[in-house]
């Protein structure tokens, strides 16, 4: 057996064990004088079978909103929130970048609004931009151009000065270095800021979608909804498919970085 | 000062009977101690840069690249990252960038301090070559007195700090130049001799 082939194989027992034993202690009656306790309450944890259960029911169309729809509408919110984000983080975080002033100018309210802990701007997005998908974008749009921006401003002052002698002498204009060094330069590092982005993205939906009731859907709904009628299979659903959520777009990510920063050699072995 | 990086403290320079100040004068070129190849360029895209930037036909920076890399001799490496080169071939790869847009007057600054002797001696064959085809203005800053001997007509000794011109010399080796055969002969030895003892005022302080 491959070196590899063995690492699958432990995952896969570690994953059968931690399933097998949440689903047999879930089903042990304690000995106890109180009758219908378990040795791990299904009532908080709930189950793998009940789990399974509740997602083929969730799935199906006998509910009025179906998983499928709340995973959809989480993963726009998120997408676009991520673009929003990403790309005025981008441009913004490039022009102070290359502009000492106006950087000197805007630091204290940039160190100002970022230290505001985003969860409390909730209520009032949700008070400006309603309960649908807007409130949700602009709550992701809050975090993620702020990663964005911090990194592509870092990104676009440590361009090295001789490369932009190099381009001098071989008469590039003003546009021309912009374009051919400084943002390649600064995206390297912009694009190391895009993993943890979608993240955080995914953070400021789930949250917005707790307070953003049915009309905005998702995923949060689901859960905020369970904890309402004490439904712990249901939020586990949703708890899983936000872990595959998160991953896969986290992996999607990743394969554009390496694609596009292909020329550095971190990136070369595996790309 | 020559290439408008740093501005001199009296005086002035012209190049081509214009004034320097400020910008590159469009005449010179300059390939750096340091690494300036772009990362983030193959190696074709990173000869092209002068010519892209001057808005040459794509036909016509086609053809030029595709004759500097022959000339550089990285054929098979056209669409490799710099990364991926030794430190030789990239200062091979910022040499033909410079190069393909045909400076008057090339200003190098130690651009073979970094490699070992080896690359280094090859690099000096080639060019010595690469200036027997267009005979440029060559201004060439070196530690190494062997490679001022190798390549240059005119060896230029500097004091230490404060940097003033020591002495002016005039290289009588013939050209062309074998950089390996060159170091064999007597008359390389004899002028090794005096431009060294010179210098070695110098390094006594």
């Amino acid at each position: 057996m491959t070196d590899r082939a063995r690492i699958v194989v432990w995952r896969l027992v570690i994953l059968v064990l931690l399933l097998g034993s949440w689903e047999g202690l879930t089903r042990i009656k304690a000995i106890s004088k109180t009758p219908g306790l378990y040795w791990l309450d299904p009532f908080f944890i709930s189950r793998p079978s009940a789990i399974v259960e509740r997602f083929v029911y969730l799935a199906s169309d006998r509910v009025r909103l179906s998983i499928w729809q709340m995973a959809l509408s989480t993963v726009q919110s998120t997408l676009w929130g991520f673009v929003v984000g990403v790309s005025t983080g981008f441009v913004v975080g490039l022009v102070l970048g290359r502009n000492d002033r106006l950087a000197r100018i805007f630091e204290p309210y940039i160190v100002a609004f970022n230290s505001l802990p985003r969860i409390a701007l909730v209520p009032l997005i949700t008070m400006i931009f309603g309960f649908g998908i807007v409130a949700k974008i602009v709550l992701a749009w809050t975090i993620v151009f702020f990663i964005v921006f911090f990194n592509t401003f870092q990104g676009a002052r440590s361009v090295d000065p001789d490369l932009i002698h190099a381009a001098r002498f071989l008469r590039a204009s003003e546009r021309q270095i912009m374009r051919t060094v400084i943002v390649p330069s600064a995206l390297a590092w912009t694009f190391a800021s895009l993993t943890p982005s979608i993240s955080f993205a995914l953070i400021g939906v789930v949250v917005g979608e707790f307070l953003g009731g049915e009309s905005g859907g998702g995923l949060g709904y689901l859960i905020i909804q369970s904890l309402g009628t004490l439904n712990a299979a249901d939020m586990m659903v949703a708890l899983i498919a936000l872990g595959v959520i998160g991953i896969v777009m986290a992996l999607g990510i990743k394969q554009v970085e390496m694609r596009l920063l292909r020329w550095r050699p971190e990136y070369r072995s595996r790309a | 000062m020559i290439g408008g990086l740093v501005t001199p403290t009296s005086g002035r320079i012209d190049v081509d009977g214009r004034a320097v100040g400020g910008v590159p004068p469009p005449a010179v070129g300059y390939v750096f101690q340091k690494d300036t190849v772009f990362p983030w360029r193959t190696v074709r895209r990173n000869i092209a840069l002068g010519l892209e930037y001057r808005g040459a036909p794509a036909a016509e920076q086609d053809r030029r690249v595709r004759e500097a890399i022959t000339l550089a001799g990285l054929e098979g490496f056209e669409e490799a990252f710099p990364a991926t080169l030794s430190g030789g071939m990239r200062q091979r790869v910022a040499l033909m960038r410079t190069l393909v847009v045909e400076p008057e007057i090339l200003l190098m600054d130690e651009p073979f301090g970094a490699l070992d002797t080896h690359t280094k001696l090859g690099l000096h064959a080639e060019l010595l070559t690469l200036w027997e085809a267009k005979h440029q203005t060559v201004v060439f800053v070196t530690h190494d007195l062997g490679e001022a001997i190798t390549l240059a007509d005119r060896i230029v000794v500097m004091t230490r700090r404060p940097g003033r011109i020591k002495m002016l010399y005039d290289v009588g080796l013939p050209r062309p130049r074998d950089p390996i055969r060159l170091r064999e002969t007597a008359e390389y030895a004899r002028e090794y001799g005096e431009v060294w003892h010179v210098l070695g005022e110098e390094f006594r302080g």
